[in-house]
């Protein structure tokens, strides 16, 4: 049973190898999107302290500068990474799996065979709509987990990949 | 029995029993949701004036009418029977509703038994469903005869519909066929509870207490906290004893109630397999019957502790893919199983050739190092921190990093993973040992993750997907983990063979 194991080792390096493949970046509009969405998040949550202070008689305005200043340190680090992580967001379709890799500190890569998709769908939120792009979920019988998410695609091409995906899962289910 | 087998075309009720049961599942239910205001009742009573308590009286006999009534109305309205390769249940007094779940979409039958079902004979039913959220269906109630003779039709007449070939109908008389693979006898089964993991146990003890003595009121910690205040200065003195008596009264009673726990849990444990799948029956008070088709098996484990190790024996663990993914019912747990019986269900659940004697592979070594410092360094700082003040017996957390690194050196050198062409076998344990199994063509996504350190010592985690949960291969080096991933996405993208 050795002799078999050494068999398929050699096949292993024969094998088609997903980490040299080209991977296509994602729109490049979404970065606005997730950008737009950053700021506005972290805006609101800047003015909950500001409200604060002005309703509080304890603490002075002498305080603001300092959450000014955190503010902007927060923003800064936040924006910058949001972009730098933003290249790391790619995806590759193979003839028989979807791959999408994430992640600048922590990078993930995701492979989900055809033949194990259990349902696609196209998600879209306003501020997407605004740019006309759509985010395709992948789902597998792995658990929430285990599913796949590829955001920024224009939305023409999201409903063409999802057909793609689900034409191909109906074919290995054959 | 043969001629006795009812006539399921026709809507028929649940045994007459079934209004007693579903009495006491719904007492159960209001005493769960009503508890703290029946307590405050309770309370309340003492204080109250002689109006009040006639105000219970009422509010007591309300609760009963209503339950009662209610559990006939269920019973009268609630209709079963099979119509054209469907199962249909009727039932709902205000809300009514018609059920039907065709035969293909029927996962599993399983039965369940409390004493009051075994009082009378009748088991009740639960139908798990694949798909939808919300898809298991219970009947209450069910002569045991009936219940058994309904499975076999469901799925014989199931089985026909999947293999509609004839050759499938000659092969069921053999399917019936069980073979019995694992008995408890009481002797094993007093062996599993000697060697249950007694700290869990202890854990839920804790657990229990706590959460009851801050469901009480206040009341009690005060109480406790002045007791304790009064013999403070003698306690500091002559702590020893009563602490040591303390230890070994948890001890004593973390022991008993594991070992309680496991013969009312395990009791006349019995495995049998059959042509498709196994049958797992145990319980003393409240009876299970478990069946789980071989193909829908994902991920088959067994572990050791220390204790079990004693009499060889192991815990066996068979998770199958479940509609939902907190759906843990539908697992099979098997302690006190033995080796030679371990390796007859994995025969008979997977023909192929196991990865035994496949090389096993390592982890890395940076990982104990990246241990070390999140399990032994970081603690050994924070903890001089905090007790630096003490002076020379703050020496004694050098001992954090002494344990941690005996125990990390431990985990690593149990670490390992195997792969063969059809299996991937992963091992692991510190004190113990745990091996899971499952087949590659079953795994769902392939998941490869890196963290900042991982990437500049070109290390990776691998996940794998299965539909029973994930398994997990930290700290191998990218290539490695690229060649596993490319390897298993092969073999899941070749294999024709069904998942489940």
């Amino acid at each position: 049973m050795t002799a078999q194991f050494q068999n398929s080792l050699v096949d292993i390096d024969a094998l088609p190898q997903i980490e040299n493949l080209e991977f296509i970046p994602i729109d490049r509009n979404y970065l606005k999107v997730s950008l737009i969405s950053r700021i506005l998040i972290i805006t609101i949550g800047a003015i909950a302290p500001v409200l604060f202070i002005h309703f509080n008689e304890e603490i002075s305005y002498d305080a603001l500068p300092i959450i000014g200043g955190a503010y902007v340190v927060l923003m800064t680090t936040s924006i910058t990474l949001l972009r730098m992580g933003f290249k790391k967001k790619k995806y590759a379709l193979r003839e028989k799996d979807i791959i999408y890799t994430k992640g600048l500190i922590w990078s993930v890569r995701t492979a989900i065979p055809f033949n194990r998709i259990q349902h696609a769908e196209i998600k879209q939120g306003p501020l997407e709509r605004k740019f006309n792009l759509s985010s395709l979920k992948v789902f597998t019988a792995g658990g929430q987990s285990s599913d796949l998410m590829i955001p920024g695609l224009p939305s023409e091409k999201a409903q063409q990949l999802k057909d793609f995906v689900l034409g191909k899962t109906a074919e290995d289910g054959e | 029995m043969e001629n006795k087998i009812p006539d399921f075309s026709k809507p028929s009720r649940q045994s007459s029993v079934a209004i007693g049961i579903i009495l006491i599942k719904f007492i159960k239910i209001t005493f769960r949701t009503f508890w703290p205001v029946l307590i405050s009742f309770f309370i309340g009573r003492k204080t109250g004036g002689s109006n009040f308590e006639s105000v219970i009286g009422y509010v007591a006999i309300g609760i009963a009418a209503l339950n009662l009534g209610g559990s006939i109305m269920t019973y009268f309205r609630f209709y079963f029977h099979i119509d054209k390769n469907a199962m249909v249940i009727d039932k709902g007094i205000l809300k009514r509703s018609k059920v039907n779940i065709p035969f293909e979409r029927i996962q599993t039958i399983n039965f369940k038994q409390n004493i009051l079902h075994r009082i009378f004979n009748v088991v009740s039913l639960e139908i798990d469903t694949a798909g939808a959220k919300k898809s298991e269906i219970s009947i209450d109630a069910l002569k045991k005869e009936d219940a058994e003779a309904l499975r076999d039709f469901i799925i014989s007449e199931k089985e026909l519909l999947i293999n509609d070939s004839p050759a499938a109908v000659e092969v069921e008389p053999e399917n019936l066929l069980e073979e019995e693979i694992l008995h408890l006898t009481p002797m094993d089964l007093i062996k599993v509870g000697i060697s249950q993991n007694h700290l869990r146990s202890m854990a839920l003890i804790f657990a229990f207490v706590f959460t009851t003595f801050n469901e009480s009121s206040d009341l009690i910690s005060d109480f406790i906290a002045d007791k304790f205040e009064q013999y403070e200065s003698t306690m500091v003195n002559n702590a020893f004893l009563p602490i040591l008596l303390l230890i070994i009264a948890v001890l004593i009673i973390s022991f008993l109630f594991s070992l309680i726990n496991s013969i009312l849990k395990f009791y006349e444990l019995n495995l049998s397999i059959n042509k498709t799948g196994l049958k797992l029956i145990r319980g003393l008070l409240n009876r299970e019957e478990i069946t789980i088709s071989k193909n829908k098996i994902q991920i088959i484990s067994w572990s050791t502790n220390p204790l079990r190790k004693m009499f060889s024996m192991f815990t066996m663990k068979i998770t199958q893919a479940s509609s939902t993914e907190a759906n843990k019912k539908s697992n099979i747990t098997l302690p006190g199983s033995y080796q030679h019986q371990i390796d007859k269900i994995l025969k008979a659940v997977f023909s192929e050739e196991q990865p035994d004697y496949e090389p096993e592979h390592k982890l890395s070594k940076l990982l104990k190092l990246r241990l070390f410092l999140f399990f032994g360094v970081i603690p050994l700082i924070i903890g001089a921190a905090v007790f630096y003040s003490e002076g020379v017996q703050a020496l004694a957390l050098l001992i954090i990093p002494i344990v941690s690194w005996l125990i990390i050196g431990l985990y690593h050198k149990k670490r390992s993973f195997q792969v063969n062409y059809e299996f991937l076998k992963n091992n692991t344990g510190i004190f113990g040992r745990t091996h899971e199994l499952s087949q590659l063509h079953k795994i769902q996504a392939v998941r490869i993750k890196q963290s900042w350190y991982q990437k500049r010592k070109k290390l990776a985690t691998v996940l794998l997907f299965t539909a029973a949960g994930q398994l997990k291969i930290p700290f191998i080096e990218l290539d490695k983990a690229n060649q596993l991933e490319n390897f298993i996405l092969y073999r899941v993208e070749s294999d024709k063979r069904e998942w489940m």
